[in-house]
């Protein structure tokens, strides 16, 4: 939503252009045409002569500010993707990743932290090294997620019953904040010294711990699924289901992640309307366009 | 009612004092913070951040608000930033005067606006049209700038002047940013100054810079260098009024204790300047 302006005086196309013209070297993938000739650069943007003038004579200068928006953008970046740029660095590719990717102009948010979650966005939906890195995407992905539990919002109220203790037909409620996660590479694996993941089911849980820093847990496909269940399925329903014989066993898994920080808690199935689309809480599957 | 203005020599809260300013009660009169690391967010910095601003009066300064720019104003953030003013009870809310979006693009960084008159009538209408949606006066702040973008037809003083008086807006006037523009195009700050409307100013900055070649640029990551607190202290002396002075410092973070050292520095610089015209 957009809030629309007075009608704007003569004059300005030629003060938007400037714009246009300082933002598209900014994000260019190459500044070769402009070094080489700003005069022209500023002839093909529509600006008179005067401002071709002013480009040539202030042309390192604004070569300057070209540098100053990539490296806002993207550095940022170097501090949250550390094992995902690893992986690109090794083979040669960052250079051409962070090209690409200033290229697209992808950040619109006047909220700078936007910009982990824009760069995930980003290899989702142009499936940027998908070919080359298979991995490249959910490994990147598995870093977001860092952020999002450490910084996602938990102070959300709870239904009226939310209590600590499973019964049979409680729903579990997981906190806001927590991330249910399912790739096809290992990315819990990866390191600095070998940041390419190999192939393999890697069901994760990601829950911000008392510190206020992210806690992971690897489950197996069984227990990640009756999580995902238990929260639109009453859990005995939900462990039966699974074909789960120890229903109490279940439960107490269940507790045991409370206590471990992931769940808010319990709350009585009857109470809240059912199915997938009634879920009072997140049930934390990746964002659109990423692996699930 | 105006609400209050703090005066004294404050800091920008930064992620490193999260922790401490939300536990103790430093020696500063007052957090500058940007709004846009405030509102949405959660966790443990989410919450010492709110506990700290909680503790000291708050100044408000944005830092991705177009106002020069063409891209129509963002509706539900400016919610949010109405919010985020109520709630610290923030006097005022500041914003760069330069452009950061084009065409839905957000640059991150501050670029410079062309020198005419054109931009900067467009520049006071969207001042303008800004301070009208929000609950406390709007502050223009003069960026460091390093290379002109067009052909002006008229000076960065006469550019900044038009849009202050035109949008009928307060000046954050940013003393290391004149002094750095002073350097790479070679002018007289205190000249600069005279020349200038002082009475709009409600707030100061001051920041250290480095020198690169023959470009200084406006880090926020050295000490405020001595010619920077003398500018302060004779922008001080012309304003005649104790408006409050804020030391950025966004790199190479020194420890606190440091960092209080120095802000109690430049509190005596700020203190004899207002005693010279008491």
């Amino acid at each position: 939503m957009t809030t629309p302006l007075p009608p704007s005086p003569d004059g300005l196309p030629r003060i938007l252009a400037l714009q246009r013209a300082l933002a598209g070297l900014a994000f260019a993938p190459e500044a070769a045409d402009f070094q080489a000739d700003p005069r022209a650069f500023g002839t093909a943007r529509g600006l008179g002569p005067g401002d071709r003038e002013a480009l040539f004579r202030w042309r390192d200068r604004l070569l300057f500010y070209r540098e100053g928006v990539r490296g806002a953008v993207w550095e940022p970046l170097e501090g949250i993707y550390p094992l995902a740029l690893a992986l690109l660095a090794r083979d040669g590719a960052l250079e051409a990743c962070r090209t690409a990717f200033l290229a697209a102009r992808p950040f619109q948010s006047p909220f700078h932290r936007d910009i982990a979650a824009t760069f995930v966005g980003w290899l989702a939906d142009t499936g940027w090294g998908r070919e080359r890195w298979p991995a490249l995407l959910e490994l990147a992905h598995f870093e977001l997620v860092r952020i999002l539990v450490e910084h996602g919002r938990d102070d959300v109220p709870g239904p009226e019953d939310l209590h600590p203790d499973p019964r049979p037909g409680d729903l579990a409620l997981l906190r806001p904040s927590t991330q249910v996660l399912a790739y096809g590479h290992r990315v819990a694996e990866a390191t600095l010294d070998w940041p390419e993941p190999v192939p393999g089911p890697c069901h994760l849980l990601a829950a911000r711990g008392p510190d206020g820093y992210v806690r992971w847990r690897e489950l197996t496909e069984v227990a990640a699924a009756l999580l995902v269940r238990a929260q639109t399925t009453p859990m005995a329903e939900a462990a039966a289901a699974l074909g789960l014989d120890d229903g109490p066993g279940a439960l107490r898994f269940l507790e045991e992640l409370r206590v471990w920080g992931a769940l808010a808690g319990f709350t009585d199935a009857g109470r809240l309307p059912r199915g997938p689309d009634a879920c009072p809480t997140r049930s934390g599957p990746p964002p659109a366009g990423a692996p699930s | 009612m105006p609400r209050p203005s703090p005066s004294g020599v404050g800091l920008g809260l930064r992620l490193p004092f999260y922790g401490e300013a939300a536990d103790r009660d430093l020696d500063v009169p007052f957090w500058e913070i940007a709004p846009e690391n405030v509102i949405g967010g959660g966790g443990l910095e989410a919450e010492q951040l709110r506990a700290a601003l909680a503790r000291k009066p708050v100044l408000s300064h944005g830092l991705t608000l177009s106002v020069g720019g063409f891209d129509p104003w963002d509706g539900p953030y400016l919610d949010q930033v109405a919010a985020f003013l109520e709630s610290t009870g923030a006097p005022w809310h500041s914003e760069h005067l330069c452009f950061t979006a084009v065409d839905g693009t957000t640059t991150l960084d501050l670029l410079p606006l062309p020198f005419t008159g054109a931009a900067a009538r467009h520049a006071a209408a969207r001042a303008r049209d800004l301070a009208g949606r929000l609950p406390v006066p709007l502050l223009l702040e003069n960026i460091t700038y390093y290379g002109e973008l067009g052909q002006g037809d008229l000076t960065e003083a006469q550019f900044l002047a038009e849009v202050l008086e035109g949008a009928d807006v307060g000046w954050l006037l940013d003393v290391n940013n004149l002094y750095v523009n002073a350097l790479n195009f070679g002018f007289d700050p205190f000249a600069w100054l005279e020349g200038m409307p002082l009475h709009r100013v409600g707030q100061m900055h001051v920041a250290g810079h480095h020198r690169y070649g023959d470009l200084v640029v406006d880090t926020h990551g050295a000490p405020v260098p001595d010619p920077v607190t003398a500018l302060m202290g004779f922008a001080l002396a012309r304003i005649g009024r104790p408006v409050p002075v804020l030391l950025e410092r966004d790199n190479e973070i020194p420890p606190l204790p440091r960092l209080l050292a120095e802000r109690a520095s430049l509190q005596e610089a700020y203190d004899h300047a207002l005693a010279a015209i008491a």
